[in-house]
């Protein structure tokens, strides 16, 4: 089966000359739910905008279900809910998600109706006309995963998708990704929360300094560090670590 | 649900093409805001057609046999099609860098050049809404004038109007800072738009400043107005066209450029 994603000798240099990833290989099965953890500066976003075609990529291949990651065909896999509100300020919301939806190839018609379905979905269609910067910092991160949602990913990549977020609209958040992991969506998460992590995840990767240190199922990570929970084997081996 | 989940192996298939929806978007956006985008231009151009034209221009000599009122209109045409550009694309583009919404577009299966095409657009249809306005409005008060050589318009009016989207656009790709924004306004394009001939004949000027005039690309893109409109200008119409198709194309691989290369993003 083609993986989902696959990424061999990925390096990025940004211009000041900070590495932020460097040679990294990464492959993430077709349906999985992968957690990519680490701490701020890891190169978490970093390699994910760069599978997004947000990010130039300074060397390295990456293939989204077999084709690159740069062709019409990956980016219409992916769909991208990034950690940063990214809203369209002269856009109401649903038309912000009318035009991603066009930007994705859909006609009009179907992407109205998919638009006012996940608005009702995430419960913001009484605020259809208003603009992204009118809502509550929690209706912005629905927003931007009803955006992500709205041309139907494979792939979708949820860079700290409750970054900020209250505890109900957290288990809510993680009620619907589960649900389109179980339809056959792959997930690729990024967030603080360990234990959430540990719970939802399939596989894990730890990342600090834009290499992975470890990664595994939960169970075989405990196993092979002698933890508890993955918050400990995150604190030796990424917290420890990162001590001078 | 509605659509389905696309398979992994099939070609991309757009049932409409997403340049449309992106120059749909692009139009859109400056129409929310017609009051600023299209109203303001219109007026401050008007402003200049009332005050230079016909008030002062009742104690100016005419240019060329050409009354002063009259004279000064394509001038100030080509120099709002360009004001109009250059505030389209920095507006657009820079915003949406700053706001990092224009991930949303590089994240989707749009090409580069659909993206800088749809921007450019979007530039294009702002600045010709502002141009008919203009001299639809314009033309009353200073008498109306007629189309000496429509095909020297109808060929140079979209290379200016061209050159004018695509210097937005660039700018919107360069600016670091609103502050950056105003100061290329203020330090480039005003200046070039004074010292263009849009009030004077260059012909009047002592010959080095004469000669120096020719090197602002605004006085090309005044020069093509003139000729088309009132059959006259500082230069030959088929040197105005070449010079203003020549900048449209210079600036356009330049634009190009930033977009095929990725230059927007880190």
């Amino acid at each position: 089966m083609t993986a989902a994603l696959s990424i061999c000798g990925l390096t990025k240099t940004y211009d000041g000359g900070f590495t932020a990833v460097a040679s990294l290989d990464l492959e993430i099965p077709d349906g999985a739910f992968f957690g990519l953890l680490g701490p701020n500066g890891a190169g978490k976003t970093t390699i994910i905008g760069s599978m997004c075609n947000i990010v130039r990529p300074t060397a390295g291949t990456l293939q989204v279900f077999g084709h690159d990651h740069r062709s019409r065909e990956a980016r219409h896999l992916i769909g991208l809910a990034e950690q940063e509100i990214n809203l369209d300020r002269f856009l109401s919301i649903r038309q912000i998600l009318i035009y991603h939806a066009g930007y994705h190839g859909l006609g009009r018609r179907f992407a109205r109706e998919r638009a006012d379905e996940l608005l009702a979905l995430f419960r913001l269609d009484h605020k259809a006309d208003a603009r992204g910067y009118e809502l509550s910092g929690g209706m912005q991160r629905r927003l931007v995963l009803a955006r992500a949602l709205m041309h139907r990913p494979r792939l979708l990549i949820l860079d700290e998708p409750t970054a900020g977020v209250d505890v109900e609209l957290r288990s809510e958040i993680w009620r619907l990704v589960k649900e389109l992991n179980a339809a056959g969506t792959t997930i690729l998460l990024t967030t603080h929360y360990l234990e959430e992590a540990e719970t939802l995840c399939d596989e894990i990767a730890l990342l600090r300094g834009g290499e992975i240190v470890a990664r595994g199922s939960s169970v075989s990570l405990r196993a092979r560090y002698g933890a508890r929970d993955i918050t400990e084997i995150y604190q030796r081996v990424i917290a420890a670590e990162s001590l001078p | 649900m509605t659509t389905a989940t696309p398979t992994v192996d099939a070609p991309f298939h757009a049932e409409r093409p997403a340049f449309w929806w992106l120059l749909e978007r692009e139009v859109m956006r400056f129409l929310i805001v017609w009051r600023y985008a299209l109203v303001g231009p219109v007026m401050s151009t008007l402003l200049f057609v009332i005050v230079f034209g016909t008030a002062l221009g009742r104690h100016v000599d005419g240019i060329n046999g050409i009354g002063y009122g009259q004279f000064i209109v394509p001038g100030l045409l080509a120099q709002s099609m360009v004001n109009v550009g250059f505030f389209n694309g920095t507006t657009s583009l820079f915003e949406a860098r700053r706001d990092r919404y224009i991930n949303d577009v590089f994240a989707s299966p749009l090409r580069w050049w659909e993206i800088n095409a749809a921007l450019v657009g979007g530039g294009i249809v702002r600045a010709t809404i502002v141009a008919v306005a203009t001299l639809t409005l314009a033309l009353p008060l200073i008498g109306g004038i007629g189309v000496a050589h429509p095909v020297v318009l109808i060929l140079g009016t979209p290379g200016v109007l061209l050159v004018a989207a695509q210097v937005g656009v660039i700018a919107g790709s360069l600016a670091q800072s609103l502050d950056h924004v105003n100061s290329m306004e203020s330090v480039i394009l005003l200046p070039l738009g004074f010292v263009g001939g849009v009030f004077y004949s260059v012909t009047d000027l002592p010959r080095f400043w004469a000669v120096l005039s020719h090197l602002d690309p605004v006085f090309w893109l005044v020069q093509v107005e003139r000729i088309g409109l009132l059959g006259r200008g500082d230069v030959g119409a088929g040197w105005a066209l070449l010079a203003v198709w020549g900048l449209a194309a210079l600036l356009s691989l330049w634009s190009a450029l930033i977009f095929a290369t990725g230059r927007l993003k880190p």
